[in-house]
């Protein structure tokens, strides 16, 4: 047990700390600065600003020097995120892009593919968005039915996507289609890369629960897409789709943990303010939930670990967004009971959408469903780690 | 970066396990169940841990221990939750820490060296109100007294023994008639007082067993819902119980990382080291409880009989939730120093 960092790493933390104080507005650490903008207004910023940290060299960390990445080691990235948290800095914008899509398409793209891919992606020029759930294939994604016929040098595409991360926004899409009918649901997908500016993309927005619109639909009408825009062989895109989602196992939640404790840390105060703070039941929860934060930072520390000692990673993932997803559920709740009726009033000026804690509370709603429902994740759990028969 | 057991620690865990495996399997601990009137302390096992250096572990080599580490031991007391093994280990580690950590040069000389030979069995008494475990077949009882640690010998005390529900341990009410030697050689540091850093050591100890318990519980239940087909399917492929299971491992799984960090936090002396105590303590209760009931449960009936081990795990369970702190009591130590200081 060692749970020191290298030289080379605090090293790296250093410099990085050093950047983020440097080039992040103070202004832009608070929640009413954000709580001032559009979603449009605050997307072109974070856009802009993170396509500036790239160009300084502060974007693919654990990427191979040859696509333009930095060779960190699986540490400095959890340090990368955890640095990202602890400044307030927001969110990446093109998070399926930069996760999954890149290393994909590094592991198994066209020689064209990776030119065309991986250096625009790195620079944030371009947006990706995800085409996995439809109407009629959620959880059960392999029952997906989008459509995608060829038509000489191109396939033309018909059908719809759901739950759209960046529908809007998104100049790509990198979209599973079916290409064949085969007797078995998971064979004859294949892995489309689609131009959201093409003819028959139709994308529109749907309104969450927060209020929000940064997911939306995608209707493919007769869309052409050529077939130099396949990622992977033919027919083979659901083992495609299971190495993209490949590329979360490895990562820690050690951002989510930043992220959350300082979230904790702010219902703590309101309960020492409101006096909520002496009610035996909300310690109780403050301390289970401080708790539940500690061991996934613990269990972060263990998958770091692994992956450093070349070991086999088994389904940890699984583990890490089950007690990610449902601590911070927990969180919301408790902030809500900390609130009580007060936390139905929207702190600050009436035109304001939500508060941090109001916002927190609907958001977690949506962490136990999207990239896997809890439900899905402790089939995984139950199947693949404990081997229980399906 | 290295949060994991050593190639050693892992050769250690081995080691126990295949030697429980192997001489001192459940049908042993069953031997000991169905004698109440016994001493509760196998002989040729308490020898055996004399011999394999598993009660020398935290004893320093000038007094020819091994001098190793929490996390170490904690290795051990996982394995013994595993394998609900009887007897005084963890009284007599534990008295040990205190007479290390607070006795004097002459106290040391006189215990530490037989201690880790298997010479002598001692008691651990956090509150001398509350029952102590094996305080009928100790040589002598370490107790906390005032707030002080007092090494006490029989001619300072009486036992009456008392049933217990848990048959893997033994209970007697301690009556103290004389003064005993006080342990007050020790200074504090970083991580509190003499009696505190005992205190602290002895919960992860008890934590580490928990976790254990609730591993081996876990996997029990896990294989018999393989096996057990009702309505044509093994009962483990229902989702009801599957989805259940895999909450229980992954709050297993937590409670072992918990119970890894919080030795290791004493071990090297850090900041949160108080806080990573409770967390651990109180996770592994939690934990151990679920997981225990649910093999009960997940069996069916003959979960619930006398005939089935699975109430070994329970009532263990039960008995080391209350010991050292219960997982509300910690969480109240935690709400202290996460809202009060």
């Amino acid at each position: 047990m060692d749970l020191t960092y290298s030289e080379a790493d605090e090293a790296f933390r250093a410099e990085f700390r050093s950047w983020l104080d440097a080039n992040l507005p103070q202004e832009w650490r608070t929640h009413e600065f954000w709580s001032t903008k559009t979603e449009a207004q605050s997307f072109d910023l974070r856009r802009e600003w993170e396509a500036k940290k790239a160009q300084d060299g502060w974007a693919g960390i654990a990427w191979p020097k040859e696509y333009g990445g930095r060779s960190g080691t699986p540490t400095q990235k959890a340090i990368y995120d955890e640095e990202m948290n602890r400044a307030h800095a927001p969110a990446t914008v093109n998070t399926l892009g930069l996760t999954f899509l890149a290393p994909t398409v590094m592991a198994i793209g066209s020689d064209e593919q990776k030119r065309e891919i991986i250096g625009p992606l790195l620079r944030n020029e371009v947006i990706w968005a995800q085409g996995f759930s439809e109407p009629g294939a959620g959880s059960d994604l392999a029952a997906l039915s989008t459509r995608a016929e060829l038509d000489g040098d191109a396939y033309v595409v018909n059908g719809q996507k759901v739950w759209t991360t960046n529908a809007l926004r998104a100049d790509q899409m990198f979209t599973l289609v079916r290409t064949s009918q085969e007797s078995k649901k998971h064979q004859g997908i294949t892995m489309l890369l689609i131009d959201m500016h093409s003819d028959g993309v139709d994308a529109r927005p749907l309104k969450q629960m927060t209020g929000n619109e940064e997911f939306g639909e995608v209707f493919l009408t007769d869309v052409r897409v050529p077939t130099d825009r396949v990622l992977g062989e033919v027919g083979a895109g659901w083992n495609v789709a299971m190495l993209l989602l490949s590329f979360e196992r490895g990562s820690s939640a050690m951002g989510q943990y930043v992220l959350f404790r300082r979230q904790l840390d702010a219902v703590i105060e309101m309960a020492k303010a409101n006096g909520k703070a002496k009610d035996p039941m909300i310690r109780q929860k403050i301390a289970t939930i401080a708790g539940e934060l500690e061991l996934l930072k613990l269990h972060s520390l263990h998958i770091l670990t692994q992956v450093e000692q070349g070991r086999e990673l088994g389904f940890e993932a699984s583990m890490t967004k089950l007690q990610w997803s449902e601590t911070h559920q927990d969180l919301g709740e408790l902030s809500m009971d900390v609130l009580g009726y007060a936390g139905q009033a929207v702190p600050g000026t009436p035109t304001r959408d939500l508060g941090p804690m109001q916002e927190m509370f609907l958001w977690s709603r949506s962490e136990t469903i999207w990239g896997g429902s809890s439900q899905v994740q402790r089939n995984i759990v139950a199947e693949r780690v404990l081997g229980l028969p399906r | 970066m290295f949060f994991a057991l050593t190639d050693e620690q892992r050769a250690l865990q081995a080691t126990v396990r295949d030697y429980l495996g192997d001489r001192f399997p459940l049908s042993a601990v069953r031997e000991v169940y169905d004698d109440p009137s016994g001493d509760g302390a196998p002989a040729e096992l308490w020898k055996a841990f004399g011999e394999q250096g598993w009660l020398a572990v935290l004893v320093p080599e000038e007094h020819d221990g091994l001098g190793l580490d929490l996390l170490d031991a904690v290795v051990l007391s996982r394995a013994f939750g595993a394998g609900a093994v009887p007897g005084p280990w963890l009284g007599t580690i534990v008295a040990g820490e205190a007479i290390r950590l607070a006795g004097s040069d002459e106290v040391q000389k006189t215990w530490l060296p037989r201690l880790a030979a298997g010479e002598v069995r001692l008691a651990f008494a956090p509150d001398l109100t509350q029952p102590v475990e094996y305080a009928g077949v100790a040589d002598a009882i370490v107790a906390v007294q005032d707030g002080a640690l007092v090494l006490l010998e029989p001619s300072d005390y009486s036992v009456e023994p008392l049933a217990v529900m848990d048959r893997t341990t033994r209970l007697g009410r301690v009556t103290v008639t004389g003064g005993g030697t006080a342990l007050e050689a020790g200074s504090a540091s970083v991580v509190g007082s003499p009696v505190d850093q005992v205190l602290d050591r002895a919960t992860v100890l008890v934590a580490a067993d928990l976790s254990g318990i609730a591993r081996e519980s876990l996997t029990r239940t896990v294989q018999y819902d393989k096996d057990r087909v009702q309505f044509g399917r093994p009962v483990g492929s229902f989702q009801a119980i599957k989805h259940h299971l895999a909450d229980l491992h992954v709050s297993v799984t937590m409670a072992e990382h918990g119970v890894l960090f919080a030795a290791h936090a004493l071990d090297a002396g850090l900041d949160d080291a108080k806080q990573a105590v409770s967390i651990a303590k109180a996770k592994a209760s939690d934990s151990a409880r679920e997981v225990t009931a649910a093999m009960i449960q997940y069996h069916g009936g003959i979960g619930y009989t006398w005939e089935h081990d699975a109430h070994f795990f329970f009532k263990r369970a039960k008995r080391e939730e209350y010991a050292y702190g219960s997982a509300s009591e910690h969480r109240e130590k935690l709400a202290k120093l996460l809202v009060d200081d």
